[in-house]
């Protein structure tokens, strides 16, 4: 068994708790489908791996029994992207019941979801859509995210989204609303540097304004992912498409989150032209270096 | 501000191209305007919703090309929009979509090749289940053979169009090198797809085998699914039948009453 017993988090104590072999540190990879069975042949020296919560919620087949065969080698976390936490529609029940299976099944360190909606009049965007930061969007979704943590009787993550746009009207800063958020209905919060990144230079704030508007004690694990910069109407707009590695820019800013927030655990997402898993791991090895100077900074 | 439930329904109804009343007033422009912010939400919605149906109807894409695929994808989406947040229900519609937009024309075949896709696509995820132990048929009772119900699996389905549908779906496989012609009259063609511990396969089976398999799914016993398949072919073998059938694993727990 190889764990990190200097670093503190709920995934090094999940960890030594299970007694999980192959547990390589905080440094974890998106599970993609594609890579199920290198992983279970191979054993990379990876330290957790993060599945879409969606793509297991199905009753059976191979993926889902690779998933469990994965999760008897290394932790899981589930990650989702379909529950529409910020719709005004009620909650899909039969979504809430299959994530309360697969929950119960799989036994994640963490079960996230983000601060968006995607859903109205029971059609289906399936996009991570931006919230107005409004008083009436944070009754709303604390609401509901209280509705989920009940269901699913432990807490949830959200993680802050990238945002191609802003509402015209009254708003506080994403900080001040995700810090409320965390207030009301003590969720915790999954940092995502890459979308921080993005959502500072498209609506042109400081990225270390938010860090230091969130409180430290919510955030319990960070994603970072690759983006790419398109040009729209004469001006630089970056998009958040998952498809290519983490940034310098994103790094440093990474490095600046774990500063102030410590070494967490923290996953490389990779979405679209999905590379060699080898590649993930190089970015996953990146992360792992960068995580042990931080705690030997602590130190 | 109006109210959330508002806002929601004007962005969506933007995307959707339903456009009643418009988001757009409500979304700063920051240097681009609202509308071209506004189209990257709805460009992700298009490439994701094509990527999807393209993930769970590859053969139909290739059949078709790229361009036109596409096509076909948004005109199916303004008609059957996602009514899930997990993308594996997206496609259950479009077999019967392409039913209507081919029907009285020469690609009235396609709308078959879907839904054999679209099979192949549910056995992926059905529910694991065991293979009838065939020892189980051993204890039972002569007398009670006629009133036997065999069980289909859930990772089992049954597809058949006077099309040759399983040919045209091995040929465009992406292993394998396209044929320079299919004769769409060597139909029909009689398939049962099934998920076991070694793999999705595709099986043709005798017009008889499906009669029984199709009385089976249907609840029917032994007695009256053996009256429908000799109906269907009067040479029809029943033992032969059953043991094809327990060769492929299609049968799962198995009454008698």
């Amino acid at each position: 068994m190889r764990v990190e017993p200097h670093i503190q988090s709920p995934l090094s104590s999940h960890v030594e708790e299970r007694g999980t072999p192959k547990a390589a540190g905080l440094a974890g990879v998106g599970l993609r489908a594609q890579h199920h069975t290198e992983i279970l042949s191979r054993l990379p020296q990876v330290g957790w791996f993060e599945a879409h919560s969606e793509n297991y919620l199905a009753a059976g087949g191979m993926h889902r029994e690779q998933l469990l065969q994965i999760r008897c080698r290394y932790p899981i976390s589930l990650h989702g992207v379909g529950l529409s936490l910020g719709s005004t529609d009620p909650l899909k029940r039969e979504h809430l019941l299959a994530l309360h299976r697969l929950v119960q099944t799989v036994e994640p360190v963490f079960v996230s979801e983000h601060l968006s909606w995607g859903s109205i009049d029971g059609t289906f965007l399936n996009d991570l859509l931006p919230l107005p930061h409004t008083d009436e969007a944070l009754r709303h979704m604390s609401a509901r995210v209280t509705e989920v943590q009940d269901f699913l009787g432990r807490q949830l993550l959200i993680e802050n989204i990238s945002s191609y746009l802003r509402y015209r009207c009254a708003e506080v800063p994403e900080w001040e609303f995700l810090a409320a958020l965390v207030h009301e209905t003590g969720c915790g919060l999954l940092l995502d540097v890459n979308n921080l990144f993005v959502n500072a230079m498209n609506h042109g704030f400081d990225a270390h304004t938010f860090l230091h508007g969130i409180p430290t004690s919510a955030v319990q694990e960070i994603h970072l992912a690759g983006h790419t910069v398109m040009q729209l109407e004469g001006r630089d707009i970056r998009i958040d498409t998952h498809s290519t590695h983490v940034s310098p820019e994103v790094w440093r800013l990474y490095s600046a989150a774990l500063s102030r927030f410590g070494p967490l655990p923290t996953l490389i997402e990779w979405d679209a032209e999905i590379p060699e898993l080898s590649v993930l791991e190089a970015e996953a090895d990146q992360a792992r270096s960068m995580l042990e100077s931080s705690r030997a900074a602590a130190a | 501000m109006l109210p959330l439930r508002d806002l929601q329904q004007r962005f969506a109804s933007r995307l959707l191209e339903t456009d009643s009343a418009s988001v757009l007033d409500w979304i700063r422009a920051d240097g681009i305007s609202a509308l071209a912010r506004v189209e990257i939400y709805r460009n992700n919605l298009h490439a994701g919703f094509t990527k999807t149906l393209g993930l769970e109807f590859p053969v139909i894409q290739r059949l078709v090309g790229q361009a036109y695929f596409t096509q076909l994808a948004l005109a199916f989406l303004a008609y059957h929009p996602s009514r899930s947040g997990d993308l594996h229900h997206v496609g259950a519609p479009f077999p019967g979509f392409l039913q209507k937009q081919f029907a009285n024309t020469d690609y009235w075949y396609l709308a078959d090749v879907a839904r054999l896709e679209w099979a192949y696509q549910e056995c992926l995820v059905a529910e694991d289940s065991d293979c009838l132990d065939p020892q189980t048929l051993r204890n039972i009772p002569v007398d009670a053979y006629s009133n036997l119900r065999f069980t289909i699996r859930s990772a089992c389905r049954l597809v058949d169009s006077p099309f040759p549908i399983l040919r045209i779906w091995e040929a465009n496989q992406s292993a394998a090198a396209l044929p320079d012609f299919i004769d769409l009259t060597t139909g029909p063609d009689h398939v049962v797809l099934v998920r076991t511990p070694a793999g999705l396969h595709l099986s043709r089976v005798p017009a008889g085998d499906f009669q029984l398999l199709t009385g089976f799914a249907a609840g029917q016993t032994l007695e009256h699914a053996l009256e429908a398949a000799l109906s269907r072919d009067a040479q029809f073998d029943l033992g032969a039948a059953l043991r094809r059938c327990m060769g492929l694993g299609v049968f799962g727990h198995t009454t008698f009453y």
